[in-house]
């Protein structure tokens, strides 16, 4: 019989396995601050407006939701990792920045350097 | 938090500091990097080379765990890993990172993205680079509610590692060898209560993770909870397996609900991949978690009350001894662990305790998480090692104060801290030290006030608080506190009287001395520590009925100087009708009648209104 540790490397291959099934390794990973405070600070709005461009047609891109990173003055975050770029947060993130982050950084690859949190 | 910022314009980029990277460059025992060595010579004269080293800092850090791949080189922004890196490659690196902003990908350790134990920064390398991420290790970088998020990041690892190769009494043997102490305030050594508790008598034991969070201005553990409430789950089950419990509790506020929601959806996960539940990953070992909801009692989160709740009483402090450890809930062995303290286990297993005990002060390991409010640029969640000044995480990682205004104080520990001045600034975070310099650890909260503050108001505020939480099973704090805020509240109303601060202080020394548990005994210290740093303000509301900030509203006095044109338009606003006066002609207000709302000051336009 396979041990606890056995066990959990297996738990954690199918995890990953999963986790890629869910496009993980799209171009572009997005995402969103979905805690209480970022939430209060508006969140919500931005995440649906992210989950309705991937409906709409916006493809390459993984879209997840994160826990709170602490920078409470600057929520909503949005965190966009490219593989082989440094990766960019967005900080102060409204509804219409979020469009913005769609057209031109997840469609065009323009990192919006105003909004980038330095 | 994030509401009270208007989201239309740029993000302030801070003068301060024009450091736009850092360079982490890891210094445990197998890596052993210092100024001297070969490596951080030559980042040096690469960076002197391409001409950017006002723009870099270099930082050394303590063990990243990572020592199969070392020599390990960190760059902020990005939190790219470079793996086994030697002199030759300083001059790719940063030529590749810094110069041209494309991490040199021969020596970047890719599968770290997502699958690593650190954290992961982006951007942010001032908020980010001083901090060090234990228990909140994967807040903000997986997804709290999905198990697989947290399985990849070797979540549940250390559980099966602790079935597999350990007994109870080496699991205990770990965390005291950590070094680890409660994370709720008190500091108490965690791998000692373990002990207390495995070896206290009885067939049924329980464990309790205690999210009772009630400081004012706290929000460590929601935010632990919501971004990651597996790693609680992974320590409450290690806990239980080294203390021989079945069943835990966690116990977490109704005011949470989000929190709550995540965790009983990580619960779920957890039952369904038999992680919690009978026999689980196919060991002897069984255990199940319950969630039980605080009505936001702040007197729960102390851990008699606590037990009480849980059983179904009014949430109410006993006595001790018996200890929990040995008669807890339903008289039975009881392990009582904060939020913070459970998150750090699965670390402490993972990595070992020696590496654990690496990091921190002498007598205070690991990390310590802030939540830092008040008047600070950058307010916001932190975790910094032990041994880090308050200078630091006020200055540093949060930016100062906002306005050019003056650093007047900082609370600590919430209302059962004190507060410290400019010169206690320095102090290093630690348990010791902190209660040196007159605080208090606490949970976590940190307010920090500008010059704007008035410190008899903010007494005032603190006991205002605990007066309202106090369960009033004792007479010393049910009394006692009333009749201090009584006072405080007449001097903050300028009626205070002069023996007043000598009636607060002996008031203060009893309460302390003799109140049952811990909310009581801390009760007066926002009093005394406020007295005996700024006495000079309680003087003067006491006996010049001044307060020099203008917080306290009852001691101005508005009035109607030259600049009057007769306008009528603070008339119009004042609901007592103290301002009178015919048009065109200087208005009046009358001291008598006036309730100091300053509406008429608002609408002024002429600047007519003095207030002092």
């Amino acid at each position: 019989m396979k041990n606890p540790l056995e066990i959990i490397k297996v738990k954690r291959a199918e995890a990953i396995n999963r986790i890629l099934g869910r496009g993980y390794f799209s171009t572009k990973r997005v995402y969103v601050g979905m805690a209480t405070c970022e939430i209060a600070a508006g969140s919500a709005d931005v995440m649906e407006i992210f989950q309705t461009a991937i409906k709409n047609g916006l493809v390459d891109v993984y879209l997840s939701q994160k826990g709170c990173a602490g920078r409470c003055n600057l929520e909503p975050t949005v965190e966009v990792i490219e593989e082989g770029k440094i990766p960019v947060k967005y900080g102060l993130v409204d509804a219409g920045r979020a469009h913005e982050i769609i057209e031109r950084h997840l469609k065009k690859g323009e990192v919006i350097e105003e909004w980038v949190i330095q | 938090m994030g509401d009270s910022v208007t989201t239309n314009q740029p993000i302030e980029k801070r003068p301060r500091k024009q450091v736009e990277y850092n360079i982490i460059l890891c210094s445990g025992p197998s890596c052993l990097h210092n100024k001297s060595s070969e490596l951080y010579t030559e980042i040096v004269k690469q960076l002197e080379a391409f001409n950017c080293q006002s723009k870099v800092e270099i930082i050394l850090s303590g063990c990243l765990g990572m020592c199969a791949r070392g020599p390990i080189m960190v760059i902020n922004p990005g939190y790219i890993l470079y793996g086994d890196v030697g002199v030759n490659d300083v001059h790719d690196i940063i030529k590749g990172h810094i110069v041209d902003k494309t991490p040199f990908s021969q020596k970047v350790i890719h599968e770290d993205h997502l699958f690593n134990r650190f954290y992961r920064v982006f951007g942010d390398v001032k908020f980010f680079g001083k901090q060090m991420r234990i228990a909140l290790r994967n807040c903000g970088i997986i997804d709290p509610e999905k198990i697989d998020d947290y399985l990849s990041v070797r979540g549940y690892e250390a559980l099966a590692k602790v079935l597999t190769d350990y007994s109870p009494a080496e699991v205990i043997h770990q965390i005291q060898d950590s070094g680890l102490r409660g994370r709720g305030g008190a500091g108490f050594p965690t791998g000692l209560k373990w002990k207390l508790t495995a070896d206290a008598e009885g067939e049924v034991k329980y464990v309790i993770c205690n999210a009772d969070e009630g400081d004012p201005g706290a929000f460590m553990d929601r935010s632990a909870i919501e971004g990651d409430p597996h790693s609680i789950i992974e320590g409450m089950l290690i806990g239980g397996y080294a203390v021989g419990a079945k069943k835990g509790f966690l116990y977490i506020r109704a005011e949470y609900p989000l929190a709550i929601k995540r965790l009983e959806k990580a619960l779920t996960a957890a039952r369904e991949q038999n992680f919690l539940g009978d026999n689980i990953l196919g060991s002897n070992y069984s255990f199940d978690i319950e969630i039980r909801l605080g009505a936001g009692a702040f007197v729960c989160g102390e851990e008699t009350a606590l037990i009480q709740s849980i059983e179904g009483e009014r949430g109410m402090p006993r006595p001790r001894p018996p200890y929990p450890s040995v008669r807890g809930l339903f008289d039975k062995p009881t392990l009582t662990n904060n939020v913070e303290t459970w998150a750090n286990i699965p670390v402490i297993i993972l990595d070992g305790a020696k590496w654990f005990s690496t990091i921190g002060t002498k007598s205070s390991k690991g990390t310590k998480v802030f939540a830092v409010a008040g008047n600070v640029e950058n307010t916001g969640l932190v975790e910094v090692p032990m041994g880090t000044t308050l200078r630091e995480i006020i200055f540093d990682i949060c930016g100062g104060i906002p306005g050019n205004r003056k650093f007047k104080a900082l609370q600590t520990g919430g209302p059962s801290g004190g507060c410290l001045t400019e010169d206690s600034l320095d102090t290093q975070v630690d348990y010791e030290s902190l209660a040196k310099a007159g605080s208090f650890m606490g949970s976590g909260g940190m307010i920090v006030m500008d010059d704007t503050t008035c410190m008899v108001n903010v007494a005032r505020y603190f006991l205002e608080f605990t007066q309202n939480e106090s369960c009033g099973k004792c007479t010393p704090c049910r009394e006692g506190t009333k009749r201090m805020l009584e006072i405080l509240t007449r001097i903050t109303d300028g009626r205070g009287e002069v023996k007043d601060i000598e009636k607060l202080e002996r008031l203060g020394a009893m309460i302390s001395k003799a109140s049952l548990c811990g909310l009581g005994r801390s009760a007066p210290n926002p009093v005394l520590s406020t007295l005996s740093k700024f006495r000079n303000e309680y003087e003067d509301h006491i006996l010049h009925k001044k307060c020099t900030t203008g917080s306290c509203q009852a001691m101005l006095t508005y009035s109607i100087n030259d600049q009057c044109i007769g306008c009528g338009a603070c008339i119009r606003v004042c609901p007592v009708n103290a301002i009178k006066g015919i048009k065109r002609n200087p208005h009046t207000i009358d001291s008598e009648l006036c309730i100091k709302c300053g509406e008429c000051m608002k609408v002024c336009k002429f600047r007519a209104i003095d207030r002092v």
